[in-house]
């Protein structure tokens, strides 16, 4: 062990190398039910190159390392050590700003930087990047992208994977390639702009696509130490609006009218457990705002840029509330409990402290997957019946459905509010979880993202892609080190 | 070596007997002539390998039998729609061509905006149906002529519509796979039966495995069916067209205008490129009519509008001095369609290209909005059926230089580009003298703009030996100019690292030698991993590009 | 021209797929997009024009043989000329077309014909005619209750030529009385060629058998001149491609109508007039040999000449065949013109028209392919809700007539002659 350390400290330095029980045991559990594991050291590498160096040595000694890019608190199990043994690489303080261009609207970008910083940076150079919803103030910008966590604009989702573009990644075989249309030019970024290569195409470098090896992977197959993203243009003009429905149902046709109308740069639907827990800033508050919002709503944001911005929003706005009338929805600037800029505000902006999921009840527990608007509301049904059954407050429930990747499926959020503390809360709700994970699977529901328990429930449905994921992970991290035991792929 | 009984009695079995034949006749017309079709190794007059048998599989399940019995032999096997490239063709004696012409259904969800093609399904019949939901499909430059599945599955595929739509990559959703060792993959939630929507994961996704920034061409088994993305399409349920065949247009109301936007000078031109790539105005965008060269643009635009006009007009109208005027106020161009989806959204998009052009100094062509040539290039750019006059000129062309980066680095060159090619055209008589610059492509390569792509038509005789040696004399002339701005091979030269100028497959230790140089070698070691992992035998040609690893290591 | 004399399309071919679509710009449909039988049914690339091409260039240079196989690929071409149109849309300089029928004349040449065509060519020979049994001395018998002038006895200024098939088919025979006593109820002066009567020999042509259809074509531009016929008007579509274009190229020079141009017109000039309502809803299948191939000839003499370097012209210009110009407004004026009638259109018209099967003697040779592509057009018929699918020409009407769509339903198929004489 001491020599483990010492060959640590010969990579990252000895300030960057870890082992304290505190630092350890802050590492060793989450917010979620993943079995807690202490790990053997904690590491912060300062650069690429020594985390190529830390996956080299931890091929040498079949260390599995764990990567690690935000700040607590985590909730998919997905940082928290598999097996005994391992070394948490933490890469937070990697966190420069490598480049912004306005002219190409990309920025590269360390895994240890935050929305709050990016944002900040971007704004100056009259640009935004497109935002999952209310990210917690230190979530890496970077593993958000990599995870693909939902974005609130699906329309110019173009790609699966958007913003995220080229990224350098370090395989769990200690190789480090560029990814992306960056992969095909001098490995060193510095030639590559003196070229005019600005690492904006995300696929390749060749014939396939190294990006969706490492994409989804929970750091199984390798470490990324930097990532190029496609960033907007700042709005001049924004306008939100709400739509408050009684059923989830109410909304689909808008929903899906807007999306075919290419109109609007936010939508997303909510029930009011998720809005007034996205709005409110206490628990009572919370618990005010479920009485006195509406069911669901639907949330739709128009902007408008450089390019003749307020004729753009009024021609829009005329032609989105005529699609509400269509559809059977209102349009409104406010519903009981929150104005549409408030919810606004709030979606795009990071989490204040504690970050706005633990509020109401100091826990919480997620179950997400992805299925196509029209099927929602089976799902919704079968998570009620399912909560009556375990005990669980239906109306706590939170559900978020966020369209993506241009409206052709959506990601469907059930959150689950509940006191940690209290152990026999917890228990029922680690059975709700357990038992509407796999209903939600049964109902056809698609774990792309399968942290946790769903790497089994999804993998088992899968037979062939199993086999060859783990093909895969022998090609790509032939010892099996980069984050052991997730995703069952060994 | 002969085709054993067996192997094909086998073969017979899997498709029936009226899906195979051996004869040489029909083999025959299984062969590619890279001069006369598209290669990008070409011009070459060699022809590629004789199948020992061409097979017309009509399932999945068919697909995977053969393959079985390709694992069982060792034979090799390639997979092709329409045959229109010669990437889809055997690159060695020992190999079965399989035709996937009788797999061509279109499966539509209009509510999630998604539809399940099968190979043989070209473009046009995809947007044909889907127009019917009020939904559209990217139409990559090649035509619509091609097969969707091919294009999005097996090479890259952007297009005019592509800075609304995205490229075909971007467009995946499920597919069901065939791979080279017969395992039969579906990606995505397609994988675990939980319909098509979605393409990733779970986890890693191994649709990256089967295509990157292009697809493997064939090389890694047979895609059978994919799901793409559809987007809103707000004209008719078919297209209204009118007029005399073949110069057929069509009007599609009110909410949709076709533009030829005209600079004074690059700048301006990528100027005005990069408000289209930073907002939503623009359905389609495409540097399009310049295939005719800038010299000739003008007076060939008025012969493909009219039925009644033909090459031997070609002179008189260049000569034309209202032509030349035109022309010559059209010189740096491309063609944008605005799309209305209310009156007011089209009255918003109206003014922002008033607005882009007053920012740019740009206008409008007055000849390109007369109603027969403003109806022809709708018709045109929005199902891309006309296509096929690339070569209408000299029966045969070659996309060159390839300027496919961002739009401010392209223009940089690309004067440079246009004077090379002019001079050869000037100093030689093997590619038609249109005027240097017949730059044309797409706006953006992919969705939301980004990256232009870019190719400069050079046209040729395939029937004249020496204009196909003079033209590969031009192509091999320019990489000198590749080479000095970081633009790889010339475009028509692309696949020259995949398959021989003779048709033929390359040997591994070749492919060794080649990318064990590339900048980032890795990337291809890792694909021989993947090669071996899903292709153990080998055999589907030398497309899919890779090194040993263990020239790495050395 | 030999079949060498088409290398250069051969290689100019660059199989852009044009030959086995409908124009793409005219694609409505998955189901109705495809064009060109041959390929449709057999499904090799080889059935295609472009594959026809390249199999070609592999006969010339020796690498393919004229084998059974290759044979009947060859000669399994309803010569309906679709790839001629397609091909056309963006391409100036092949002639898809023409070259298939040479590769036929090729085989033909060599001894290579398929069964079935040889009791067609062998009666067209022995008793000029191309239905395999009929026998010269019935031709006329058709005309016999119908007093039309023997023209090498008597004057008249238009002569009727019904063709083999109305001639000799009992069923179709009452079609080509209507519309003799259609024409003459209308006032035009109508004769015929009596005992002179032969077969045009248009389908032998179209089958690559060039000698035999040159004899009689000899012979029978020689019988309409010496009988001094001004018009020749027929009803059988294919007999008309023949005088038309291919007559015209061995010198014939008299105008010549098909039936429903005459009819239109006499419609317009109200020498026809109709007095009864025909409720029906039908749907017009364009003949081949009408439509797309029954353009006019015009005589061209020229070569090629490059200019810009490369770029490939006809000096002087040349006539340019690619169906723009056929004859498809006159029956649609007629049964637009019919009291009662609505005519739906099927997805495949005009110059993309569907073949019915029955060109090239294919009904003879190849029953099984022509069937099927006659029971395509009958589903696409069907597709359209209409009560009766109408043509004008007997050889489609035949081929009709007997199929049945791919869901095992039948149309009632109607001649229009028989529509117009159910209107007066």
């Amino acid at each position: 062990m001491e020599s483990m350390k010492q060959n640590l400290v010969g990579i990252v330095g000895a300030a960057n190398v870890f082992d304290s029980p505190e630092v350890l045991a802050s590492y060793s559990k989450d917010e979620s039910f993943a079995t807690p594991m202490k790990p053997l050291f904690v590491v912060k590498p300062e650069n690429a190159e020594q985390v190529q160096a830390l996956v080299r040595f931890a091929n040498e000694t079949k260390t599995p390392l764990v990567p690690v890019s935000s700040g607590a608190p985590h909730f998919k199990g997905d940082t928290v050590p598999s097996v005994p043994q391992s070394v948490i690489v933490d890469l937070s303080g990697m966190n420069k700003i490598i480049s912004i261009n306005r002219q190409q609207r990309m920025a590269i970008i360390e895994p240890g930087v935050t929305y709050g910083q990016l944002q900040e940076a971007l704004a100056k150079e009259g640009m935004t990047l497109s935002t999952s919803l209310r990210p917690r103030a230190n979530k890496s910008v970077l593993t958000s992208v990599l995870e693909i966590e939902p974005r609130l604009n699906c329309l110019h989702q173009f790609n699966y994977t958007e913003p995220l573009r080229c990224t350098e990644v370090t395989f769990g075989d200690g190789n480090q390639i560029y990814t992306g249309e960056a992969g095909n030019g001098p490995k060193d970024l510095q030639k590559q702009w003196d070229l005019g290569k600005w690492q904006v195409h995300s696929n390749g470098p060749a014939m396939t696509d190294m990006l969706r090896m490492i994409t989804q992977a929970q750091g199984s197959m390798g470490i990324v130490t930097w990532a190029s993203v496609k960033c907007e243009l700042l709005p001049t003009i924004r306008k939100m609006y709400l739509a408050p429905a009684k059923k989830s149902t109410d909304l689909e046709d808008f929903v899906y009218k807007a999306i075919w109308a290419r109109i609007g740069d936010k939508l997303y639907v909510m029930n009011k457990a998720y809005l007034a827990s996205l709005m409110g800033e206490t628990a009572e508050e919370i618990a005010e705002l479920k009485k006195v919002m509406p069911n669901w709503v639907a949330a739709f944001g128009l902007s408008g840029d450089i390019l003749l911005p307020e004729l753009k929003v009024s021609a829009q706005e005329h032609d989105i509330m005529e699609y509400a009338k269509q559809t059977g929805v209102q349009l409104l600037s406010k519903v009981p409990g929150v104005s549409a800029e408030a919810v606004l505000e709030k979606s795009i902006n990071p989490s204040g402290e504690p970050y706005w999921k633990l509020t109401a009840k100091g826990s919480c527990q997620d179950i997400f997957f992805i299925t196509t608007l029209d099927k929602t509301s089976k799902f919704i049904e079968a998570m009620y019946a399912l909560a009556i059954e375990a005990g669980y407050p239906t109306e706590d429930i939170g559900v978020y459905i966020q369209p993506q990747h241009m409206g052709t499926s959506v990601h469907l959020e059930f959150s689950l509010p509940y006191n940690s503390a209290d152990s026999k809360e917890a228990k029922k709700v680690k059975e709700l979880y357990i038992s509407a994970s796999k209903e939600m699977s049964k109902l056809g529901g698609y774990y792309a993202r399968p942290y946790d328990i769903w790497t089994t429930i999804q993998l088992n449905k899968d037979a062939q892609s199993y086999i060859l994921l783990k093909r895969m992970k022998d090609i790509f991290d032939p010892n099996n080190i980069m984050n052991t035991g997730k995703l069952t792929l060994k | 070596m002969a085709f054993p009984r067996e192997i094909y009695q086998a073969l017979e079995d899997i498709v029936g007997k009226r899906n195979i034949s051996e004869n040489i006749g029909i083999c025959e017309t299984y062969r590619s002539i890279p001069s006369q079709s598209s290669a990008h190794y070409g011009p070459s007059e060699h022809w590629t390998p004789l199948p020992q048998a061409v097979v017309l599989p009509g399932s999945t399940e068919e697909v995977q039998n053969v393959i079985r019995i390709c694992n069982k032999y060792g034979i090799e096997f390639k997979a092709s729609t329409t045959f229109w490239a010669t990437m889809g063709y055997i690159g060695s004696d020992f190999a079965i061509q399989i035709d996937t012409r009788r797999m061509k259904s279109v499966k539509i969800d209009a509510k999630n905006m998604c539809a399940v093609v099968e190979p043989f399904a070209i473009a046009a019949t995809v947007q044909a149906e889907v127009m019917k939901y009020g939904l559209n499909i990217n139409i990559p430059g090649v035509g619509c002529s091609s097969s969707t599945l091919a294009n999005f599955s097996s090479w890259i595929a952007f297009g005019p519509n592509s800075i609304s739509m995205g490229q075909g990559s971007e467009n995946v959703l499920g597919m069901e796979w065939v791979l080279p060792n017969g395992e039969v993959l579906r990606t995505g939630s397609l994988g675990a039966g939980e319909g098509w929507f979605c393409g990733e994961g779970p986890g890693p996704s191994l649709r990256g495995i089967l295509r990157g920034i292009f697809g493997a061409a064939g090389s890694l088994g047979v895609c059978t069916k994919m799901a793409v993305r559809l987007h809103p399409w707000p004209g008719p349920a078919d297209f209204p067209t009118y007029g005399t065949v073949p110069a057929y247009k069509a009007d599609f109301g009110p909410n949709f205008k076709c533009y030829t936007l005209c600079f004074p000078t690059w700048e301006a031109w990528a100027r005005s490129v990069q408000y289209f790539h930073e907002s939503d105005v623009a359905y389609s965008g495409h540097r399009q009519f310049n295939m005719f060269g800038r010299n000739l643009k003008g007076a060939m635009l008025n012969i493909i509008t009219d039925a009644d006009k033909q090459l031997s007009d070609l002179e008189e109208l260049v000569n034309d001095p209202y032509i030349q005027k035109e022309n010559e106020k059209m010189k740096l161009d491309y063609q944008v369609i605005i799309a209305g989806f209310s009156e007011r959204d089209m009255e918003y998009k109206e003014k922002a290209i008033d607005y882009i052009l007053e920012q740019t100094g740009g206008w409008k062509s007055e000849m390109m909005l007369e109603k027969d040539k403003h109806d022809y290039a709708l018709l045109y750019l929005t199902r891309l059926g006309h296509k096929n006059l690339n070569f209408v000129m000299c029966g045969a062309y070659e996309g060159t230089f390839g300027l496919s980066s961002n739009v401010w680095k392209t223009i940089q060159v690309v004067e440079e580009a246009v004077a090379l090619k002019r001079k050869w055209e000037v100093e030689h008589d093997s590619i038609a003298a249109t005027g240097g610059d017949s730059a044309m492509g797409s706006l953006s390569g992919i969705g939301g703009g980004g990256a232009t792509g870019w190719e400069f038509f050079t046209n040729f005789d395939a029937y004249d030996k020496n204009s196909v040696h003079g033209t590969a004399k031009f192509v091999d002339g320019n990489q000198e100019f590749h080479n000095k701005y970081s633009f790889g091979p010339d475009f028509c030269r692309w696949n020259s690292d995949v398959r021989h100028m003779n048709g033929y497959n390359y040997t591994q230790e070749e492919h060794n030698q080649m990318f064990a140089n590339a900048p980032q070698p890795w990337v291809y070691a890792y694909q021989y991993k993947i090669r071996e992992a899903i292709n153990p035998k080998n055999l589907c040609g030398t497309y899919f590009r890779t090194v040993d690893p263990k020239c790495l290591e050395k | 021209m030999a079949l060498q004399d088409y290398r250069a399309m051969m290689e100019r071919c660059s199989t852009c797929a044009g030959c086995k679509f409908i124009p793409f710009d005219k694609i409505k449909s998955l189901r109705f997009a495809e064009n060109c039988p041959s390929i449709g049914y057999y499904n090799f690339m080889t059935y295609s024009a472009r594959g026809r091409f390249q199999l070609s260039q592999s006969l010339l240079d020796g690498r393919a043989q004229l084998d059974d196989t290759v044979t009947e690929a060859i000669h399994t071409c309803t010569s309906c000329g679709y790839c001629d149109v397609g091909c056309k849309v963006t391409r100036y300089n092949l002639e898809p077309l023409e070259h298939n029928i040479e590769l036929k004349a090729y085989a033909v040449e060599n001894g290579k014909v398929l069964e079935g065509q040889k009791p067609v060519i062998e009666n067209l020979k022995k008793e000029h005619s191309m239905i395999p049994g009929a026998k010269k001395a019935n031709r006329t018998d058709w005309a016999k209750e119908l007093n039309l002038k023997d023209l090498f006895k008597d004057k008249a200024e238009v002569a009727f030529f019904a063709g083999c098939k109305y001639s000799y088919d009992p069923k179709l025979q009452k079609m080509a009385q209507s519309a003799v006593k259609l024409l003459q109820s209308a006032g035009v002066d109508l004769g015929y060629l009596g005992a002179a009567d032969n077969c045009c020999a248009g389908r032998a042509h179209q089958m690559g058998f060039f000698n035999e259809f040159k004899e009689r074509a000899e012979a029978n531009i020689k019988a309409f001149e010496t009988a001094g016929v001004k018009i020749i008007v027929t009803p059988c579509s294919d007999c008309y491609h023949a005088f038309k274009r291919q007559y015209a190229k061995l010198g014939l020079n008299i105008k010549v109508l098909h039936v429903v141009e005459y009819v239109d017109q006499l419609i317009q000039e109200g020498k026809i007039k109709f007095t009864k309502e025909v409720p029906l809803t039908v749907t017009y299948h364009d003949p081949c040999h009408l439509g797309r191939l029954g353009e006019d000839y015009v005589p061209w003499d020229g070569k090629e000449k490059k200019i810009y370097n490369q770029i490939q012209i006809w000096e002087p210009r040349r006539p340019r065949y690619n169906g723009a110009y056929g004859i498809y407004d006159a029956p649609r004026n007629i049964l637009k013109a019919i009291p009662g009638i609505k005519l739906v259109e099927m997805e495949r018209i005009r110059e993309y028209s569907w073949c019915c099967g029955a060109g090239a003697g294919c009904n003879e040779s190849n029953p099984e392919f022509s069937a099927w592509t006659a029971s395509e057009r009958i589903t696409e018929a069907n597709a359209t809700g209409a009560d009766a699918l109408v043509t004008a020409c007997p050889w489609c009407k035949d081929n009709f007539v007997n199929a049945v769509d791919e869901n095992g339903n039948k149309i009632e198929v109607l001649d229009i002659i028989e529509l117009v004489r159910q209107a007066i």
